[in-house]
């Protein structure tokens, strides 16, 4: 499925707006801010249609999964949107993993655990909140609530950090450790963000992860960041491959970049770090930027295409090259 | 004292779904008691009107089972000491009550999160690795360096 969906659904009390743009969006923060009320709302209103006095706007259908006989229905379910609330006991195990995977479905959860069997993006993780009290709706007497992400990553000036992590272990990292001057090291994977920056934290460092899959780990980081670490300044770009992809060092149609939910089909990608990196081997293929995951090829490692993709990086966090 | 297992846990006495478990198992009592009132009203910003009745400034007039997940957890562990609950249903907002039915008895819970439990010194046992922490840092980095999440 592709593709970015508004939702708003409410009823004589509470008004719900959420856009989903990806295959899987969380939704976790604060007790009592209504995430448990949505979903029924939703239930609610797929089991009695308008007679449930709820309306629900989509422009596809939105359902709800439980733990009831949930791998038989998940099974069946084509292009809807599935809403699962915390409750569902089936959320961490590896056989919903597998359904999630090529799966024609985006789905919305609730949960606070980190669900580290499915690649989801720091960017799709989002809190409720009630914007009753903004100018757009102050005179309405209805509750209104909206998304909010809830990890914007504060990229502050480290320049010259004195250890850059790289999540990824090949490519990603090859190109990196030469854009630091051989200051890298490989975590060799998201689950090892963490041990490596708490193996160096006596100094200035930068990681560097995949923020498209990153999402399981990014609750676990921040919050050892804010509490231990104040020196590790967290970048989350897509991936590697979206960083070449809008560096302008091959054609590549804006749409890609911008509006990457038109392409990047859940069916095929279980995440968009995936899209990339597929679509960036596809459109390179016996050309000079020929890319592969595993080895940067040469003509990536030249000074002026290392100059061209850093400048989509933030500026504060590049090294200083005099 | 608050004692936390993090992560998966397999005990008989452990409740996954505290929601549920609450509206199947709450006594009236539990909802008037002045501390459940106050917890009550912190988390949800709902006044109870009767051990049946909410009065919830978002949802209008609604019956103790529509109370948040969160609320009800907190309930359920100051006044169920027979089972774990699976705190994960707590938002941040619920830690400072979760420490305060801490120091009022022996409390055990699940989590599978980093609850963030506040800039201020607490005991807290992790379970799981029978070391008791005092601070955030110190609770991140022994739950982290073991990979207990």
């Amino acid at each position: 499925m592709i593709g970015k969906y508004e939702i708003e659904v409410y009823n004589n009390k509470v008004h719900y707006f959420l856009s989903i743009k990806r295959n899987i969006t969380i939704l976790q923060g604060n007790s009592a801010t209504g995430k448990t009320e949505l979903i029924r709302l939703i239930q609610e209103h797929e089991a009695n249609g308008t007679s449930s006095g709820i309306t629900l706007i989509c422009d596809l259908k939105c359902t709800v999964l439980t733990a009831v006989d949930w791998e038989l229905r998940l099974s069946s379910m084509s292009n809807q949107i599935v809403f699962i609330d915390e409750t569902a006991v089936f959320l961490r195990s590896q056989k919903f993993a597998e359904l999630v995977k090529g799966s024609d479905n985006y789905f919305v959860i609730v949960s606070r655990d980190a669900l580290s069997q499915l690649p989801y993006s720091v960017d799709e993780i989002y809190g409720l909140k009630n914007v009753s009290d903004t100018q757009k709706y102050k005179t309405y007497k209805r509750i209104y609530n909206e998304m909010y992400k809830l990890y914007h990553l504060d990229i502050h000036g480290i320049k010259e950090p004195e250890t850059v992590i790289t999540e990824d272990s090949n490519s990603g990292y090859e190109y990196f450790n030469m854009l630091y001057g051989g200051r890298c090291i490989s975590a060799h994977g998201k689950s090892n963000v963490y041990d490596n920056i708490r193996g160096v934290q006596d100094k200035t460092v930068l990681a560097i992860v995949d923020g498209a899959a990153f999402g399981s780990e990014i609750g676990k980081v921040i919050r050892y960041l804010e509490t231990g670490h104040a020196n590790c300044t967290l970048y989350a770009p897509e991936s590697f491959e979206f960083l070449i992809l809008s560096a302008g060092l091959i054609d590549v149609p804006k749409a890609v970049i911008e509006e990457t939910y038109l392409y990047a089909d859940s069916k095929q990608y279980m995440s968009w770090e995936e899209f990339y990196s597929s679509y960036l081997s596809d459109i390179t293929r016996n050309t000079i930027f020929q890319y592969s995951k595993v080895k940067l090829a040469e003509n990536y490692k030249t000074e002026s295409a290392i100059a061209k993709i850093a400048t989509v990086m933030p500026e504060a966090i590049l090294p200083d090259r005099n | 004292m608050l004692k936390i297992y993090y992560g998966d846990i397999d005990s008989e006495k452990y409740i996954f779904n505290p929601d549920v478990f609450f509206n199947n198992s709450y006594k009236d009592e539990w909802i008037t008691d002045s501390f459940s009132e106050q917890m009550i009203k912190d988390i949800d910003g709902s006044d109870v009107v009767g051990p049946r009745l909410i009065d919830s400034p978002f949802l209008g007039a609604i019956p103790t089972e529509r109370l948040s997940g969160g609320v009800k957890t907190l309930i359920l562990m100051n006044n169920d000491s027979d089972h774990i609950f699976n705190a994960s249903a707590c938002g941040d907002n619920c830690a400072p009550w979760i420490l305060k039915i801490g120091q009022r008895k022996d409390l055990t819970i699940r989590l599978g999160y980093l609850m963030d439990f506040g800039k201020e010194r607490f005991d807290i046992e992790i379970v799981n690795l029978h070391q008791v922490v005092h601070t955030m840092k110190e609770l991140s980095e022994a739950v982290l360096d073991c990979h207990l999440l």
